[in-house]
């Protein structure tokens, strides 16, 4: 019984690794990291875990675990609720219209295949909250976000990696 | 069989009703609810002790390199800081002296002082800030007495105001946030206007009057107008003039904040709020 217990536990727990993974990471990257980077530039890097998951583990990464780390940003953060959900679910829309062009690709074209959705969907989202307020927001630092997420790409993929290969097992 | 009907209409249209959710929690949250508020504010509870926890290791590096970065830079900092304590020492007799006059004066004049303030100090444990919103958490909530509204501090000056005050971690709108509006005056002229964030590095100095005299260099502080924060509290100086704008450089360095200082001040509810034009720009 309790072997059952036990093994329903971690089955569980594996299946939440993903979600787990990105809210940790999301949760990373709002820390005041002042002696490495200057607060205002940002590191998107809910994009680079639902990118990664959605197109390695869809299984156990779905619609629903999207929705969750939007949620999660959007509490850390003082932007506009749901602006955070609203990106990356239009990640999650484009992510399925590309994914047949993605299987089975190395990493350096995942890597480049994630530099316009990821600028495609960082500005969505920098346009949506302009008509929000009213008034256009600093594209620079847009820029500026979108460079540090493609620059710290490769770190959170290969932790993804790790932690897709050595703590989760593949049902398949 | 009707229930794994729906079971299946909602799983067609999950994304649909997903997109509807985000819309409509960005609708409420422009109109500012109370229950967007609360909301807000039991989240941040929920979520801040988890980068609460994830922090320590982050801290320690952190600490360690500033502690080797202060260690080659001792010997010079040593020599700085005599000079300037020599410095001060003479500005601090004379502040004294000037405060014991100033009572005096007070009293002669039966001047009514306005209430004193209260500081509390918290830790920042997460920053955010790129071009859709700046602000922090800190570690202080309504068990603390925080209120929001309230005005935040630095050693140097104004960071900004508590925004979600949750039981434990509280979220402080950043002065340079797009939400932000504080009532501010240049200290040697006394002219009132409102420091407005737009997201930028530096705050916008607005509804200033046309005719005034405003230079770079000039010192900003808070104005106190109508009580909702002590005035003179220092802000920053004017960092550039043209036609179309003038930006303030904080005093604050807003990309280092560890501590804060949250200046707990006699408030005389949310109606003062909305009078110092203390309110989101939602709201305007």
């Amino acid at each position: 019984m309790n072997e059952d217990w036990d093994e329903t536990l971690k089955l569980t727990l594996q299946k939440m690794l993903p979600l787990l993974t990105s809210f940790i990471w999301v949760a990373l990257s709002y820390m005041p990291f002042d002696f490495l980077l200057p607060t205002n530039i940002h590191a998107n890097v809910a994009v680079v875990c639902v990118y990664y998951w959605i197109l390695h583990r869809p299984d156990v990464f779905n619609l629903f675990s999207v929705f969750w780390v939007g949620l999660f940003e959007d509490i850390l953060t003082s932007a506009p609720l749901g602006s955070s959900i609203f990106q990356l679910l239009l990640l999650y829309v484009l992510i399925g219209y590309m994914v047949k062009y993605f299987n089975g690709k190395s990493f350096e074209l995942l890597w480049l295949g994630f530099l316009p959705l990821a600028f495609v969907v960082m500005f969505a989202r920098w346009f949506v909250v302009s008509i929000y307020y009213a008034t256009f927001l600093p594209f620079p630092l847009l820029m500026f976000s979108f460079l540090l997420t493609a620059a710290v790409y490769p770190l959170v993929t290969l932790i993804n990696v790790w932690v897709q290969n050595k703590l989760m097992i593949d049902e398949g | 069989m009707q229930l794994s009907h729906i079971r299946q209409l909602l799983k067609k249209f999950a994304l649909v009703i997903l997109f509807l959710i985000a819309f409509v929690m960005m609708l409420l949250n422009k109109t500012d609810t109370v229950l967007i508020d609360k909301t807000s504010s039991v989240a941040t509870d929920i979520v801040s002790p988890v980068v609460d926890v994830l922090i320590l290791p982050a801290r320690l590096l952190a600490n360690a390199y500033d502690y080797l970065k202060d260690l080659s830079l001792a010997h010079k900092q040593n020599q700085f800081l005599k000079a300037e304590n020599r410095r001060l020492r003479l500005v601090s007799e004379r502040a004294r002296s000037l405060e014991i006059e100033n009572r005096l004066l007070a009293k002669l004049l039966n001047y009514t002082r306005p209430d004193e303030e209260n500081l509390v100090t918290a830790r920042v444990v997460a920053e955010e800030g790129d071009a859709f919103s700046h602000s922090l958490i800190a570690y202080t909530g309504k068990n603390s007495t925080a209120q929001k509204g309230q005005i935040v501090l630095t050693d140097k000056g104004v960071v900004g105001r508590l925004d979600k005050v949750g039981q434990l971690y509280s979220k402080i709108l950043m002065i340079t946030d797009i939400n932000s509006r504080i009532p501010v005056m240049i200290e040697n002229t006394r002219v009132r206007g409102i420091l407005a964030g737009d997201n930028e590095l530096n705050p916008k100095l607005v509804f200033t009057p046309i005719s005034a005299d405003i230079k770079e260099g000039d010192r900003i502080v808070t104005s106190g107008v109508a009580g909702v924060f002590p005035a003179g509290l220092p802000i920053g100086v004017v960092s550039h003039v043209s036609k179309r704008e003038i930006r303030v450089l904080p005093f604050a360095d807003l990309n280092k904040v560890e501590y804060v200082k949250i200046v707990s001040f006699p408030l005389d509810e949310e109606s003062n709020l909305s009078e110092a034009g203390v309110v989101e720009v939602r709201d305007e």
